[in-house]
């Protein structure tokens, strides 16, 4: 680059001499045309100017050119070949950096301080999509996007006014088919011999880093976006140090200011009172095990509300950043508090058709009590009267007495089972024996039954493992199941009305509940439709029962299902899983 | 459960004797407390069944029976006792809203009905009365029957005689009757009064009344 002026200047000289040659033959053309007019006396006089001129130019010229070759030889003398030999170096080598500066995959550019192109190497217009000469004479601005102009300029500005010093900066350049193309340039400005300022820009296409760190800060956008959509933040769980690395939304969630990491101990804080010592199980074992661990727990936020998150880990092995566990949270509180609400709508219902049901065996039901009742009553007189003998028979009136405290506590048991159907609780599931269950319902159907003439038969198995389950709700879909077996067998006259209750543990070992009758049996039409909301065959039917059964077998993790009989009538099983450590 | 309660040995005594068929044991523990507490004699049953199987003993007695039974009804067991002639007077409890079987075992004949749960003195007052009703009738089958073994041991003749007297006809009227002299059925009345042990006329009439004699039979219409 700097050789060109040198170049040019040489040149110049050359042009000048013979500027001078011409401006001599001019001047003794020019005294020829004004003496033109002159009288026929002049032409030796002007023969005479023409040949002092000639002979002046050529003295001139040989003078000069005697010069120059009295150099030249001085220089072949002076220097003899090993400079020839450098000389001839200098070319090659010179040629060899043209050659470099050309094609370099590096954009080169000079421009003055007004931006105007002064050079650009082959490549670098290439790169843009130009000639070399479409470029030079130009505005440098040319190849940058109207929205990049103005840092462009600034970018030169800052180089003037930093004279010698480098500068760097990433800018987009607009091709000259318009497609665009980032660069990474490094500048700097320097004065020229000429004391002229230049700024010298080397240039380096980063399009594809660029694109590809668009496309990372893009998809951490979408990232963050999406975490923020579906509520769900992501953790990074150093175990050795207690950090925790969060996303944004994890802050969020967690109702904390971003920060690089957070200590785990703030974040157990938060964690709501009641669930703090199972998710410190869960993740201790975790850890211990360094296995992978989901769980469901509330978070008590400093405003007093409750947020419930569940949060799943999966263990890596990241010696890099010594990530231990890698997860991800999310706030489900709108899912439970919908589901809690749907919950509460099908308690609702089931406690509806459990009083409906309960309606319909208030004769029977009275009947359970009254009996005691009855007895109680009885034995109150008879002991009176034990007493009022003469001597009295204490040991008749204390039979008595005892009588009356277990009829009394029976009374109530019928009482307290109808009460729990009636109220309205709450879940509360716990270890029970099913066939406690069925034995309670049975002892509110006895005389429904006996009024339809119907015997019942019990196969309860005695060695049955405890089922978790909520008792009202079980005793609900046994009393349903037993009040359709009495009605499907109310018209049948020709044959024993049998009523079976069945239970047993299935292949899988869970436990099974059978419910058969022998009555009008299920029409493979309905066989579908048993199970919806409001289908009934019955004319006060409410055609809810079946449904209800299903919803709750289905929330104890069962299943209900009915079948056809081989001989008349149709049984319904339900099945329920046994008490397992660890259940959810 | 057995439904037999510890009571005195059925056979020899002659005292009352009260039933009682309820499916649920309570109610037959206490029952059978308070008859005992008042020195009633007791039997308990489970079920109408358990009581058929028993050979009844000769002696007054009432059956409390629950108008809801297992299997067979309180009613269709009252029933089935009429069909095998076996009068015990019958005393039914029942529940609430059981009105409309009450009406029809009152029809059926039972003698009373007491609703659970019931006054003690209640019971005992209807079963008192039933076993009372039952001692009378007793007596009166057993008049009856020893009527029946008297009139038996009259002749063909004195039937006819003993018929056409408690008809209130004179001697003379019966001797034209039937064709006899007057001192014959002056001779055969004497034996029928001593045969029938009857004191005096109205006596044999009263008698030929219990035993339905009527002038055109002069057989007992039983
Ligand atoms: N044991 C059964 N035998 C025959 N059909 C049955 C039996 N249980 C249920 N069904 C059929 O399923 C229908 C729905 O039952 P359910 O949901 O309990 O409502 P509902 O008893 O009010 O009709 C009944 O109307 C009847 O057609
Ligand atoms: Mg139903």
């Amino acid at each position: 680059m700097i050789r060109k002026p040198t170049i040019k200047s040489w040149r110049s000289a050359e042009q000048w001499l013979l500027g001078s040659m011409a401006l001599a033959l001019g001047t003794v053309a020019g005294i020829w045309l004004l003496l033109d007019p002159v009288p026929m006396a002049v032409p030796h006089f002007a023969a005479l100017v023409l040949l002092i001129a000639s002979l002046a130019a050529s003295l001139i010229m040989i003078g000069l050119a005697g010069r120059t070759r009295r150099q030249m030889e001085a220089m072949l003398q002076g220097r003899a070949s090993a400079e020839a030999r450098a000389i001839e170096t200098l070319r090659n080598s010179e040629a060899q950096w043209k050659e470099v500066f050309e094609h370099n995959p590096v954009m080169y550019f000079m421009v003055d301080a007004t931006g105007t192109v002064l050079s650009v190497n082959t490549f670098g217009a290439a790169q843009l999509g130009y000639s070399v000469s479409e470029l030079l004479g130009k505005s440098v601005l040319k190849v940058f996007p109207a929205e990049e102009q103005l840092a462009a300029k600034s970018n030169v500005g800052v180089c003037l006014e930093n004279i010698g010093q480098t500068h760097s900066w990433e800018i987009c350049k607009v091709r000259k088919d318009g497609s665009s193309l980032w660069v990474r340039e490094n500048a700097k400005a320097v004065r020229r011999l000429d004391n002229q300022l230049i700024v010298l820009i080397a240039c380096e296409d980063i399009t594809e880093r660029k694109e590809a760190e668009n496309a990372l800060r893009q998809s951490e956008m979408y990232l963050a976006e999406a975490q923020r959509l579906s509520r769900t933040g992501s953790f990074g769980w150093r175990a050795g140090s207690d950090e925790i690395i969060w996303s944004e939304e994890t802050f969020r969630i967690f109702g904390f200011d971003k920060a690089p990491s957070i200590n785990r101990a703030t974040v157990i804080q938060r964690i709501h009172p009641d669930d703090r010592a199972r998710v410190l199980r869960t993740t201790g074992r975790a850890l211990s095990e360094w296995k992978d661990f989901e769980h469901g727990y509330r978070l008590l936020m400093p405003d007093g509300s409750v947020k419930h998150v569940h949060a799943r880990a999966h263990a890596v092995k990241d010696t890099s950043s010594g990530i231990d566990f890698v997860g991800a949270v999310s706030d489900v509180t709108a899912r439970k508090r919908a589901e809690m609400e749907l919950h509460e709508a099908q308690a609702t219902l089931a406690h509806v058709t459990r009083v409906t049901a309960l309606g319909e065996l208030a004769a029977s039901i009275a009947h359970e009590v009254n009996q005691p009742l009855a007895a109680v009553v009885t034995n109150a007189a008879a002991c009176r009267r034990w007493l009022d003998r003469d001597p009295p028979d204490l040991k008749e009136a204390r039979g008595t007495l005892e009588s009356i405290i277990k009829d009394g506590t029976r009374a109530g048991e019928v009482i307290q089972r109808v009460r729990a159907l009636v109220n309205k609780a709450p879940d509360q599931k716990a270890p029970l024996n099913i066939n406690d269950v069925i034995n309670e319902v049975i002892s509110l159907v006895q005389h429904e039954l006996l009024n339809h003439r119907i015997s019942l038969q019990l196969e309860l198995s005695p060695a049955l493992p405890l089922a978790v389950a909520d008792r009202v709700q079980l005793q609900q879909v046994i009393l349903n199941l037993v009040i359709n077996g009495i009605e499907a067998m109310q018209p049948v006259m020709d044959r024993p009305r049998e009523l079976m209750i069945r239970t047993c543990q299935d292949e899988a070992r869970q436990i099974m509940v059978t419910v058969k009758d022998c009555g009008v049996g299920l029409a493979t039409e309905n066989a579908d439709r048993l199970f919806d909301a409001f289908f009934t065959t019955k004319s006060g039917g409410m055609g809810m029962g079946l449904s209800i059964c299903r919803s709750i077998v289905d929330a104890h993790g069962g299943r209900l299902s009915a079948s056809g009989n081989a001989g008349p009538g149709a049984t319904f099983h339900f099945t329920l899983p046994l008490d397992q450590e660890g259940a959810p | 459960m057995t439904g037999r309660q510890a009571s005195p040995s059925l056979a020899g005594a002659e005292d009352p004797i009260v039933f009682v068929i309820d499916d649920d044991s309570s109610v037959r523990e206490a029952l059978s407390s308070l008859f005992r507490s008042v020195g009633l004699r007791v039997e308990a049953f489970g079920s109408a069944h358990e009581f058929l199987q028993l050979k009844l003993p000769n002696v007054p007695s009432c059956l409390i029976l629950d108008i809801r039974l297992p299997r067979v009804s309180g009613l269709d067991f009252q029933a089935e006792l009429a069909k095998a002639d076996i009068h015990i007077p019958v005393i039914f409890m029942t529940g609430h809203g059981d009105i409309p079987m009450t009406v029809r075992a009152m029809k059926a004949g039972a003698v009373d009905f007491l609703t659970k749960p019931f006054r003690d003195q209640d019971m005992l007052d209807a079963v008192t009365a039933a076993i009372e009703r039952d001692r009378n009738s007793r007596d009166e089958a057993k008049v009856l029957s020893n009527l029946h073994e008297l009139f038996a041991t009259l002749t063909p003749r004195e039937r006819q005689v003993m018929a056409l007297v408690t008809t209130g006809l004179m001697n003379k009227q019966i001797a034209a009757e039937i064709g006899l002299a007057e001192i014959t059925v002056k001779i055969h009345r004497g034996h029928i009064m001593r045969k029938m042990g009857a004191k005096s006329l109205p006596d044999l009439v009263r008698m030929a009344e219990l035993l339905g004699i009527g002038p055109a039979s002069g057989q007992p219409q039983t």
